[in-house]
């Protein structure tokens, strides 16, 4: 009698994490989606941000579907990894802006006070492209 | 007990999936809104709230563990961290996009964003006076 209630709450349990795993699988398709059509680089930033958001939640689900508790450890460090990856990856992005805005601010100065030396250095370039 | 535990699952599960329509509803939003720093404000849903139920629910069907505690631990870096990413996202959206002004108003200094907002105060007075006069008229 007790054995029958007791597979009949770990069957309902079960069934519950697997509804959840499934329904947030199609969730991180969905962002993916989102990563691959988002118009700015911005947007797949934040797709990846959900995307970690939601693996995070798979993986605790998971460590009780699974009776495993050392995968909370790993939750725990997927975490701290993905989230050092937004900020990394948007300092990167932030730089790489810089560098061209300066570049193109040397052309426009150069070419604004001297253009003779700016022409000069074109064919300086284009001869050595040619050798 | 086994009618305590049955409450416990019953709870657990409703916030569990409670989490996942946050969820759901955060992508939604992220589909439905066109420009990112609207996104970004439907993206933070499922960063706070949508995490908070969940780990909430697991907590709850985990019982009284060590493990409850790592789940908390999750919870509290998420709150924590979430903030500093969405505005190093929204800081690298405003900062390199040079069409900004199509999207929102941009003020390039704050005193000039108050000398804007006191004339646009100002005409609106002068409006309003206007219509009275005319329907004293």
């Amino acid at each position: 009698m007790t054995a029958e209630k007791v597979s009949l709450f770990l069957q309902v349990q079960r069934g519950l994490f697997l509804v959840i795993l499934i329904v947030l699988g199609l969730l991180f398709f969905a962002a993916l989606v989102r990563a691959v059509k988002g118009p700015r680089v911005v947007d797949r930033l934040v797709a990846v941000n959900m995307v970690g958001t939601m693996v995070m939640v798979m993986i605790a689900v998971l460590s009780l579907y699974l009776q495993e508790e050392y995968l909370l450890d790993i939750c725990l460090i997927y975490a701290m990894a993905s989230f050092l990856a937004v900020i990394v990856l948007s300092k990167v992005y932030i730089g790489i802006y810089e560098e061209q805005h300066l570049e193109k601010e040397n052309r426009m100065s150069r070419g604004g006070s001297t253009g003779l030396k700016s022409l000069t250095e074109a064919d300086g370039r284009k001869e050595d492209g040619a050798v | 007990m086994s009618a305590w535990e049955w409450i416990r699952l019953l709870a657990g599960g409703a916030l569990l999936l409670g989490g996942l329509l946050i969820f759901l509803i955060e992508m939604y939003g992220v589909f439905r809104f066109k420009y990112v720093l609207n996104r970004m404000h439907a993206a933070a849903l499922g960063d706070t709230l949508g995490i908070t139920c969940s780990m909430a629910g697991l907590m709850l069907l985990s019982g009284f563990r060590f493990s409850t505690l790592k789940m908390a631990m999750v919870i509290v870096f998420l709150w924590l961290t979430s903030p500093v990413s969405s505005h190093l996202l929204a800081r690298l959206e405003a900062g390199t996009n040079e069409e900004l002004g199509e999207h929102c108003e941009v003020y390039e200094k704050l005193e000039t964003l108050e000398a804007e907002l006191q004339d646009r105060r100002e005409e609106q007075q002068m409006q309003e006076a206007q219509e009275q006069k005319e329907e004293a008229l």
